[in-house]
C-alpha cells in the first residue's frame, strides 16, 4: 500500500463517524475561506482545528499571526466549540491562558451559529476590544484607564510574541 | 383430550362460517361499533376492501331500517356510499355513528329518482362540492401553526402530498410517541354523531373551543342545550365541535381513550433542513417562533439533553411550565405543551421532571438538599422579620432539615452539615453533585494537546471537584479547577460569584485570587 492510500484510508477512519454537520462546515471553510483566517482540521483529529488569525488592519495587532485551537465538543453544535489563543495576546476579552471572553462561545451560543462565525466574531473583538466585559483582568483596568499605554503594550506583545514565527 | 376435541370442534365451526358467508369472505377482519342515535350499539366484523353502502346494507336489517335512510358519521364527517372502509382511517374497536334519516331528509346518499328532475340537479350539484362524503383523513391537509397562514387552493396532487399527520404522545398503553388520529364530538353533548360544518385549517381551529359549528345528531343534545341556555342567558344556540385525538398504534379503548397531540411535530413538507445537521430529514420539529426554525427530531433531542445538563431550560412565568425557547434564541418562542419532552428517554423526562421541580421550590423561596442523589426540595418555615433582624445569622435559623428527604441535617448558608458559628467557606465539600454546575474556567480542550499548548501552569493544578452553593440560587455548584470565577448557569440566575469569598465577583477577587 503506498503512503498516499494509507493517508486516505486513515483519513476516512477519521471522517467515518463524524456528523455530517461537521464535514459540510469543514469543507465550506477549505473552499470558501474566510478572509483573513485560517483553519485546518488536525491529521488526526477532525474535531481539532489548527487556526490563524492575521491581526485586523487598524488595530494594535495589525502584522500579527496569531494562533489558536478549536475544538469542536462531542455534543456540538448543541455545545459552543471551545477556542482558546495559543499566541500570546494583550487584550481585555482573553485572559492569560487565552481563553476568549465572547458571549456567542458561552451562554449566548445557539446551534444555528457555526464555527465561521465563531471566526469572524473573534476577528472582531481584535478590532474592537472591550474593555467592560466580565472576564476582564488587569488588561481591561489599563484599558479603561489608559488607552495608550495599553495600546502601545499589544502592539508591543504582537511584535514580540506574533511575528516572525 | 377434551382441550384437542374443543380444538377440531373450533375450527370446524370456523369452516362452516365461511362456506356460510362465502358470498361475502372477509379478508383482513375490522371490528367496529356502531352506535345508532337511539341508543343501540352494534359490533361489527368488516371487510376493509367493503364500500359504506356495504356497511348500510348490513347494519340496516338489524335496526329495522332501509340502508337508504341510514347516514354513517365517522370524525366529523358523514361518509359517502362509495367510500371504501379502508379509506376511513379506522382502527379496531373504532365507533362509526348510524343516523336514521328522517323522511325525505336522504339528500346526499339517496337513490336516484328519475320523476324528480329538479331535486336530482340540485343533489348531483351539492354533492360535487359536498367534501363531507370522504372522511376527514381524506380531506384535511397539513394544518398551519397560526391562523394567518392558511393553505389556499390546493391542487389535488398538492393535497395529496399535504395529507395531514399527526404526533401524539399516547401516556396509555404505548407510553411512548406515536402517529395520532384527529377526532371530534360535540362540545356540548359529547357525542360523536355529529358532521362539522367545515374542516379545520389550522392549529388554532383544532385546540380553540368555539371556532367551528357543527351539526349535532344526538336527540338528547337539544334538551341539553336548552337547559344549559336556561341557566345561563350567554349560551349560545350553535354547537360546536371539539376536536381530540387518538393514538394509531394501539387498539382503541373506547370513547375516552385520548392522546395528546405534539403539534410542533411535522412532516417536512418543505425540505427545510435542521438547523443543527444541516439534514432535511421527513419528520421535523417546527419551533413556534416566528421565523418557524426547525430541527430533526434526533437533534431537538440533543439540543434538550445538552440543555437539560445544564439546566438552561426555562421557567415560564406566565404558564408555570418548564421549557426551551427555540435553539436560535427567537423572541417568545418557549415550547407550550412540554410532551414535547416525552421525545426523550424516560430515564431524561424524569429528569427534566425533577428538575422542573426544583425550580418551582427554588422559585417558591425553597432549597434544595445539597446531599448527592438526594436534591428532595425543601420549603424551610417562613422567619418573622422580627426574628431576622434580631438574628439574622442565628444558629437556628441556618439549620435546615431534609424532612421527606434523607433527613440530612445542614446549615442553610454552606449546605454543609450543620455546625454552629462561623461557616468554614475555605473547606470545600466532596459532594459532587449531579446537577453541576460549570465555572467559566469549564475549559476543556482535547486534553493531550490541551497540556502541550498551555502557556501558563495554573491550569495544570489538580482537577479537584468540589461543590459550594451559589450564593444568590444556593443551587450546588461544582467547581473543577481553574479559576475562582463562578458563573451559575441556573438559567435565570448567572449569577457571577467568587469560590473564595462565596460573594458577587469583584475586581478585588480578580486582583488577589482569580487563579486561587
Ligand atoms: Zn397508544
Ligand atoms: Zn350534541
Ligand atoms: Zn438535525
Ligand atoms: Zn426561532
Ligand atoms: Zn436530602
Ligand atoms: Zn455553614
Ligand atoms: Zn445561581
Ligand atoms: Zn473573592
Amino acid at each position: 500500500m503506498c503512503w498516499d492510500a494509507l493517508d486516505l484510508w486513515r483519513q476516512g477512519l477519521i471522517m467515518a463517524d463524524l456528523p455530517r454537520r461537521i464535514i459540510k462546515e469543514t469543507q465550506r471553510l477549505m473552499q470558501e475561506p474566510v478572509p483573513g483566517i485560517s483553519a485546518v482540521p488536525d491529521d488526526a483529529n477532525a474535531r481539532y482545528f489548527h487556526v490563524i488569525v492575521t491581526g485586523p488592519e487598524d488595530s494594535p495587532f495589525e502584522g500579527g499571526l496569531f494562533k489558536l485551537e478549536l475544538f469542536l465538543p462531542e455534543d456540538y453544535p448543541m455545545s459552543a466549540p471551545k477556542v482558546r489563543f495559543i499566541t500570546k495576546i494583550y487584550h481585555p476579552n482573553i485572559d492569560r491562558l487565552g481563553r476568549i471572553c465572547l458571549d456567542i462561545l458561552k451562554d449566548k451560543w445557539s446551534p444555528a451559529l457555526q464555527i465561521r462565525t465563531v471566526l469572524l466574531s473573534i476577528q472582531a473583538l481584535l478590532s474592537a476590544p472591550n474593555p467592560d466585559d466580565p472576564l476582564a483582568n488587569d488588561v481591561a483596568e489599563l484599558w479603561k484607564i489608559n488607552e495608550g499605554e495599553a495600546i502601545r503594550n499589544a502592539k508591543e506583545w504582537t511584535r514580540r510574541y506574533a511575528m516572525d514565527n | 383430550m377434551s382441550f384437542l376435541f374443543n380444538l377440531l370442534k373450533g375450527a370446524f365451526l370456523r369452516m362452516l362460517q365461511l362456506i356460510w358467508f362465502g358470498k361475502r369472505k372477509i379478508s383482513n377482519s375490522l371490528s367496529i361499533y356502531v352506535k345508532t342515535n337511539t341508543g343501540n350499539t352494534l359490533s361489527i366484523d368488516l371487510d376493509p376492501k367493503w364500500d359504506i353502502r356495504n356497511l348500510k346494507e348490513i347494519v340496516g336489517p338489524q335496526l329495522g331500517i332501509s340502508p337508504e335512510d341510514i347516514k354513517i358519521i365517522f370524525a366529523g364527517k358523514e361518509l359517502h356510499n362509495s367510500t371504501i372502509i379502508e379509506e376511513c382511517d379506522l382502527g379496531q374497536q373504532s365507533i362509526l355513528h348510524a343516523i336514521k334519516l328522517p323522511p325525505g331528509k336522504n339528500r346526499l346518499n339517496r337513490k336516484k329518482d328519475t320523476k324528480n328532475l329538479i331535486e336530482e340537479s340540485i343533489d348531483e350539484g351539492s354533492e360535487a362540492n359536498e367534501s363531507g362524503s370522504k372522511p376527514l383523513n381524506e380531506t384535511l391537509i397539513d394544518l398551519p401553526l397560526e391562523d394567518s397562514d392558511r393553505h389556499e387552493n390546493h391542487s389535488e396532487q398538492e393535497q395529496q402530498q399535504a395529507r395531514a399527520h399527526f404526533y401524539v404522545y399516547c401516556s396509555l398503553p404505548c407510553k411512548s410517541v406515536e402517529a395520532g388520529k384527529l377526532r371530534v364530538r360535540c362540545a356540548t353533548c359529547g357525542s360523536g354523531a355529529v358532521t362539522v360544518d367545515r374542516d379545520p385549517q389550522c392549529w388554532p381551529d383544532v385546540q380553540q373551543p368555539r371556532r367551528i359549528t357543527v351539526h349535532c345528531e344526538n336527540h338528547d343534545c337539544q334538551t341539553l342545550l336548552s337547559s344549559l341556555a336556561q341557566k345561563d342567558e350567554g349560551t349560545p344556540q350553535v354547537r360546536y365541535a371539539q376536536f381530540y385525538f387518538k393514538c394509531a398504534n394501539h387498539v382503541s379503548l373506547g370513547e375516552k381513550d385520548e392522546a395528546v397531540p405534539l403539534y410542533l411535530i411535522k412532516p417536512n413538507l418543505r425540505n427545510v433542513p435542521c438547523l443543527a445537521c444541516t439534514d432535511t430529514r421527513d419528520t421535523v420539529l417546527v419551533f413556534p417562533c416566528e421565523a418557524g426554525h426547525v430541527t430533526c427530531l434526533d437533534c431537538f433531542r440533543d439540543y434538550c439533553v445538552a440543555r437539560l445538563r445544564d439546566r438552561q431550560f426555562e421557567f415560564d412565568d406566565n404558564h408555570g411550565y418548564y421549557t426551551l425557547p427555540c435553539p436560535a434564541g427567537c423572541q417568545n418562542s418557549h415550547i407550550s405543551e412540554v410532551h414535547h419532552f416525552r421525545l426523550l428517554s424516560p430515564e431524561q423526562y424524569e429528569q427534566y421532571q425533577r428538575f422542573g421541580t426544583e425550580e418551582y421550590v427554588l422559585r417558591a423561596g425553597g432549597l434544595l438538599c445539597p446531599r448527592p442523589d438526594c436534591g428532595m426540595g425543601i420549603i424551610p418555615p417562613d422567619q418573622t422579620d422580627e426574628e431576622r433582624s434580631r438574628s439574622p445569622d442565628e444558629d437556628d435559623c441556618r439549620r435546615i432539615q431534609c424532612i421527606g428527604g434523607c433527613g440530612y441535617v445542614f446549615c442553610r448558608r454552606c449546605l454543609q452539615g450543620f455546625h454552629v458559628g462561623e461557616c468554614d467557606s475555605q473547606q470545600p465539600t466532596t459532594y459532587s453533585s449531579t446537577s453541576a454546575v460549570s465555572c467559566l474556567s469549564g475549559y476543556a480542550i482535547d486534553p493531550l494537546r490541551a497540556s502541550e499548548a498551555k502557556w501558563d501552569e495554573a491550569s495544570k493544578k489538580t482537577i479537584q471537584i468540589s461543590t459550594k452553593p451559589c450564593p444568590k440560587c444556593r443551587t450546588p455548584t461544582e467547581r473543577d479547577g481553574g479559576c475562582m470565577h463562578m458563573v451559575c448557569t441556573r438559567a435565570g440566575c448567572s449569577f457571577q460569584w467568587c469560590w473564595v469569598c462565596q460573594t458577587e465577583w469583584t475586581r478585588d477577587c480578580m486582583g488577589s485570587h482569580w487563579f486561587g
